[in-house]
């Protein structure tokens, strides 16, 4: 439905203008965000980089419409989160976004299934239709055995791979990961970035992803550095360039991986950092 | 989210939290109960009360006595006073509002002979125009004096008493005699006791040839004969003259006063206004309200106890709902803050936690309603010694028998219905604040909290 514009490579999905983030510690002043702009195409995989406590993650909680700014804007699909009603934000991250946290923040109480279930629940979809889809989306995932599972009796790469096919299930345009595998084993790690980054290409999806660990980071098609709540540096990673700035020639696209499905994931090709 | 989910979803909740679900929901169980229960009493004794009426006579009735008790404020006998009821009073007593019908009574005794059989004879004397006014009872045959022929005496179902013999043959072996009001000869005489006859008079006999019967009513008509006053005067003067000259005098007077004054108020509210403007006049008089007042009192102070208590246990089961909403908000912080995250409106999560809240009240007043026909069917069995004396203790000062199928508690059919409104109500209301608050959670803060 949405292939046209998706494939209007030029597009920029998200955009974040002059954002910044103060918080108020008593008479303290924290800027989490200063001044940060940037653009991120439709169908990129953006990481944004950087050491704890860089204001990455506050960053993405900003992009998310969870947090609200202090000063600038951020426009998603042309809507400014920041203007949003409480309730035309919650139907807007219904259609329009997924989330993959680091430690999983899946409901204990419920199974595999009715978690992956559940953001469909509140898109008044009916059982039966949510139900065959997250089905689908936990086979894809390759937990097919796993559904009647809580999230108590699996592990951690099973239960960030919950998290995954719930942040993918109602098929969102735009997927932030917050340390998707922040408490995961490399090899582990691996995996499920190798998921990620399969599904979001497969279906033209925008990712933003936070995250500490460089080589996680090589994944992105782009990575913007961030230290001390500013851009250091941006590295386009298709362009194998590196610029100062946050505008980034558009070079590449995404194109190249939208053929690709979840069973050529093996194949990406391994960047390697430099 | 769908109705549905909802539901599916707040249920859930609750029976993972089993232990406090059920404590929550007893309290709600108990307020129900008892609020059920404190109306089912009401309306039992408001029954055994009708019934009570329908015996003793109306509530309405105030009946003034030619003795006259006077009690203290605290219903203590504290003497009496001889009350002179002459027609003047009969007519003042007319004229008061709220009065509906007024007449003098004239208590005379006599026999009834028929043949070689007689019967003690008791009739109450009233003006022909208050029977309708008092409501008396309908009749087997005949009818009530009236204008056109006001000759009639009416009896009472158990009215007149069984006839024996005037003059057995042995004292040891009386007989005694069925008689038939409308077939047998029966006459009606004066007691001869109390008057001398001029013997140079013929006795006065008078025939019972006018006759009429009321239904069984259980009530004190069944044990009374009832004649007009008119046409008791007409015969009265009839049997003075068959009097000595001295005697003739001293039972003519009598028909200057009479023995007592029966009233009719037009409403139950007005009985005590009447009777103390009646006092004001300088007499006293009794009411069946009087005797009831007490039970009514003590009846509606239990009541409102129960009611009371019903009302605090009410209180205290909000509470409690509000308490255990608040614990599972705290409890799913994090989870509520999931779900705003993935899109849930924030009406969705105030639904939820207001269905659970009133999911409590529910389940609590659906118990409750169980319980309180359970409590109702063993009041009735076995709670006499506690309820037995309220109940009937407007029965015991009247004599009255005793009843013998008493319900103390009665639960119409709107009462479940109320019972299970009410738990619902308290269980949305003492949720409404958590849920409010659940709303309020911070997406952002409820994703960092561990737990």
């Amino acid at each position: 439905m949405l292939k046209q514009s998706r494939n209007n490579k030029s597009e920029n999905i998200i955009e974040v203008k002059n954002a910044r983030k103060i918080y108020r510690m008593g008479k303290e002043k924290i800027v989490a965000v200063d001044d940060v702009s940037f653009n991120v195409k439709r169908g990129e995989f953006l990481c944004l980089y950087g050491a704890s406590g860089s204001g990455k993650s506050t960053l993405l909680n900003l992009m998310a419409g969870i947090e609200k700014l202090t000063a600038g804007q951020i426009m998603i699909k042309g809507h400014n989160i920041q203007r949003m009603s409480e309730r035309g934000l919650a139907k807007f991250r219904q259609n329009t976004l997924g989330f993959v946290f680091q430690s999983y923040n899946l409901l204990n109480s419920m199974t595999a299934l009715e978690n992956v279930e559940l953001p469909l629940v509140f898109k008044h979809m009916n059982r039966k239709k949510r139900r065959r889809l997250a089905r689908q989306m936990l086979i894809n995932v390759g937990l097919g055995d796993r559904l009647k599972h809580k999230p108590t009796e699996m592990s951690g790469g099973q239960q960030q791979r919950v998290g995954i096919a719930r942040a993918f299930v109602s098929n969102p345009e735009i997927v932030f990961a917050d340390e998707p595998t922040g408490n995961l084993d490399s090899k582990t790690s691996r995996e499920v970035m190798d998921l990620i980054k399969g599904m979001a290409k497969a279906n033209h999806q925008t990712i933003v992803m936070v995250t500490h660990d460089k080589d996680l980071a090589m994944y992105a098609d782009r990575i913007i550095h961030i230290r001390d709540g500013r851009i250091e540096k941006i590295v386009d990673q298709l362009a194998g360039n590196t610029a100062e700035t946050a505008e980034t020639a558009e070079a590449g696209g995404p194109e190249e991986n939208t053929g690709q499905t979840e069973q050529g994931l093996e194949a990406l090709p391994a960047h390697n950092p430099g | 989210m769908r109705i549905s989910d909802l539901l599916r979803m707040g249920l859930k909740n609750l029976f993972r939290r089993k232990v406090r679900t059920i404590l929550t929901v007893l309290g709600v169980v108990i307020g129900c109960l008892f609020i059920i229960i404190t109306i089912s009493i009401g309306h039992g004794m408001d029954r055994s009360f009708e019934k009570q009426v329908k015996e003793y006579g109306s509530l309405t009735t105030i009946t003034i006595d030619t003795y006259g008790a006077i009690y203290d404020d605290n219903g203590n006998w504290v003497g009496g006073q001889e009350q002179k009821l002459t027609k003047d009073l009969v007519e003042q007593i007319r004229a008061m509002d709220h009065v509906r019908a007024v007449t003098p009574v004239i208590y005379i005794y006599g026999r009834y002979i028929s043949g070689k059989y007689e019967s003690g004879a008791n009739i109450m004397v009233m003006d022909r125009s208050v029977f309708e006014a008092f409501e008396f009872p309908e009749l087997m045959f005949g009818e009530y004096p009236n204008d056109e022929d006001n000759s009639t005496i009416v009896f009472g179902y158990n009215q007149p008493w069984e006839f024996y013999e005037s003059n057995p043959t042995s004292w040891m072996n009386v007989k005694y005699k069925q008689v038939d009001l409308q077939k047998d000869k029966i006459f009606f005489k004066f007691d001869e006791w109390r008057y001398q006859r001029n013997p140079r008079r013929k006795e006065f006999m008078l025939p019972l040839t006018n006759v009429a019967k009321m239904v069984e009513t259980k009530a004190e008509y069944d044990y009374n004969a009832y004649m007009d006053l008119e046409y008791f005067e007409k015969i009265y003067m009839q049997y003075c003259n068959t009097l000595t000259l001295d005697d003739r005098k001293k039972a003519m007077k009598e028909l200057d006063e009479y023995q007592q004054i029966m009233l009719n108020v037009d409403n139950i509210d007005h009985v005590e206004e009447v009777q103390d403007k009646i006092k004001e006049m300088g007499y006293q008089s009794n009411s069946l309200m009087q005797y009831l007042k007490p039970t009514i009192e003590a009846s509606k102070t239990l009541q409102l106890i129960f009611l009371f208590l019903g009302a605090v246990s009410m209180f205290v089961s909000a509470i409690s709902i509000a308490n255990t909403m608040v614990m599972s908000i705290y409890e799913r912080t994090k989870e509520i803050g999931i779900m705003k995250v993935l899109g849930c409106v924030v009406k969705d999560i105030r639904m939820l936690f207001l269905y659970e809240a009133g999911m409590i009240g529910f389940i609590g007043g659906v118990i409750g309603v169980g319980f309180s026909y359970l409590a109702s069917y063993l009041i009735n069995k076995y709670g006499k010694p506690l309820f037995g004396a309220l109940v009937n203790r407007g029965g015991s000062y009247l004599g009255g028998t005793e009843v013998a199928e008493v319900s103390y508690s009665i639960i119409p059919l709107y009462l479940p219905l109320l019972g299970l409104g009410i738990s619902v109500v308290v269980g949305l209301l003492s949720g409404y604040f958590p849920a409010r608050r659940a709303t309020k959670i911070s997406a952002i803060e409820a994703i960092r909290t561990e737990n």
